[in-house]
């Protein structure tokens, strides 16, 4: 899942990368006031624990296995800020040492798995870690940081123009919802041998009066990862609607103008007016978030 | 082991060694924007580019047959959307995916095997990179090789206690013994990262790493970049206007 250079378009990359590198500049601020002054050398060897984790195999059936990927576990064991360090840290090793993974794609890969699939795996870790549902939580944050990090990476190729036909959409999913219970049940394997062993390693959750947008998160973040998978499955639909709506005809022309003489050669036009259509949709969705989450601070702050 | 040659090859003595680390990152970030947003002529251009980069390799002194081989590990995953895109009627985007893909990842070798890394990691903080994650980042390749040490061994003393006969379906107790695994490895890892740390402060850490090699960016640098950006651009522009 780790996408390498030259398959995002440059509209994609770019924009996943001016994105990501504010949020990793925040996580840093808020992992180092977060934790004590110990706190490099356990990140780091937290790092490598995941990198060397890949290596115990879990049987899964017929003689076939699947290893631990970590973004959940990471959350829990760490808190969420440091967790998202600790995985850009080991995005950039993999990118620079192992090329693993691309350097221009990196936004685009620490937003997938970093961010994006960091936060939705710990997410009910938060709300429901400390009670009766403990279990379900965990498993269920496993499940839900791999399939966030492998829809948004499919969502990103797809805008980029990467052919996928329907057939290999479907199949993909298929693997990613797999290799999401796998996920889950490792994770969830890890953390009762450590509530066992080691309990005091694990940080509680404290979900205190702020559950309520929790469940919002977690509703979202279902939204979206059956939203985005429904749309690239079945992309006609989701055409028909806006073409119905005259969303996208607006979109095409309001891009096609400042990117009128970008239109070069044989691999130009029609993926690019894609992928400009689902930019100018995304800034879109961000620019109402981030009114709507204005207007609610101010509402709480008076 | 791969990391092992890397570290072998990064400390060589060559001319491109010598540059300051901030000056070869800017030159790959030059190389790959150049070759990520090519879209004419792509077939040329490639190979221009792997010629270009081939030089590169011969002239800082590292085994040019080896390094072609390193770069290709992204060949595998490229094959498929190749496959993809070829089923979709579309030879010159599997075209470019392969040539973006390959040139990149040789690219990013090239500067990773011409600068140690704790020279290039304190090149990314001089450009702005937040220093704590870099500093995390340091400490998760040091103990790379520790950590997978340790879980050599827990693998090795896994299998020899549960037998390498599988079952046919689904056995509930290796999963959890897998687990189990993990979890005496994580904390383990844990009681070395304080381990470290009081190591560290016995040794008068303050709160960052201090470098041996104190390299400046001098006027060869500035020369090197240039030049750089000259013959990158150059060559796209001159394989553009040619076609």
């Amino acid at each position: 899942m780790h996408i390498p250079d030259g398959y995002l378009a440059t509209p994609v990359w770019a924009t996943l990368d001016v994105a990501a590198a504010p949020a990793v500049g925040y996580l840093a601020r808020r992992a180092q006031k977060g934790l004590e002054q110990s706190s490099v050398p356990l990140l780091g060897v937290m790092g490598a624990f995941v990198f060397a984790a890949q290596m115990i195999n879990f049987p899964v059936a017929a003689g076939t296995s699947s290893h631990l990927v970590g973004a959940a576990l990471l959350a829990y064991a760490l808190g969420p800020a440091a967790a998202g360090v600790v995985l850009t840290a080991i995005l950039a090793v993999q990118a620079l040492v192992f090329q693993d993974g691309g350097i221009l794609a990196l936004g685009a890969n620490v937003i997938n798995m970093a961010i994006a699939g960091m936060l939705a795996g710990y997410l009910p870790y938060w709300l429901l870690g400390a009670g009766r549902w403990r279990r379900q939580a965990i498993f269920l944050g496993g499940f839900l940081s791999l399939l966030t990090s492998g829809v948004l990476a499919m969502g990103e190729l797809i805008l980029s123009g990467v052919p996928m036909p329907g057939v290999v959409i479907r199949f993909s999913l298929g693997v990613f919802l797999v290799s999401a219970v796998l996920e889950g049940a490792i994770t969830l394997a890890i953390m009762q041998a450590l509530t066992a062993i080691h309990p005091e390693l694990l940080r509680q959750p404290q979900s205190d009066g702020r559950r309520a947008l929790g469940w919002i998160g977690v509703g979202a973040i279902i939204l979206a990862v059956a939203g985005v998978a429904m749309a690239s499955a079945y992309p006609d639909g989701i055409e028909r609607l806006a073409d119905a709506t005259g969303i996208a005809s607006h979109a095409t022309t309001l891009l096609r103008t400042p990117l009128a003489d970008y239109q070069l050669g044989t691999l130009g036009s029609a993926w690019l007016r894609k992928a400009g259509a689902g930019l100018a949709g995304i800034s879109l969705i961000y620019g109402a978030l981030l009114v709507g989450g204005k207007w609610l601070a101010r509402k709480r702050g008076a | 082991m791969h990391h092992v040659v890397l570290d072998r090859w990064s400390r060589g003595e060559s001319a491109l060694h010598r540059r300051d680390a901030r000056a070869k990152t800017i030159v790959v970030l030059i190389f790959l924007i150049a070759l990520a947003t090519a879209q004419r002529a792509f077939l040329p251009l490639s190979l221009c580019y792997l010629g270009i980069l081939a030089a590169t390799i011969v002239a800082a002194g590292l085994p040019l047959g080896a390094a072609l081989k390193r770069a290709a590990v992204v060949l595998p995953f490229t094959a498929v959307f190749v496959a993809i895109s070829l089923a979709a009627g579309e030879p010159m985007r599997a075209a470019a995916l392969v040539g973006k893909s390959y040139l990149s990842a040789l690219a990013v070798l090239v500067l990773v095997s011409t600068t140690p890394l704790p020279e290039l990691l304190r090149g990314l903080e001089r450009m702005g990179v937040p220093r704590y994650l870099l500093m995390v980042a340091q400490f998760l390749y040091r103990y790379l090789f520790v950590i997978s040490e340790e879980a050599q061994h827990m693998r090795a003393a896994l299998q020899t206690k549960s037998g390498t006969l599988r079952r046919a379906l689904w056995d509930r107790g290796k999963f959890a013994a897998a687990g189990g695994a993990l979890g005496v490895l994580f904390a383990r890892s844990y009681a070395h990262a304080e381990g470290i740390h009081q190591a560290m402060l016995a040794r008068g850490f303050r709160g960052h790493f201090l470098t041996l090699s104190g390299r400046s960016f001098g006027r060869a640098d500035v020369f090197f970049v240039a030049a750089a950006l000259v013959i990158v651009a150059g060559a796209r522009a001159a394989v553009e206007a040619w076609i």
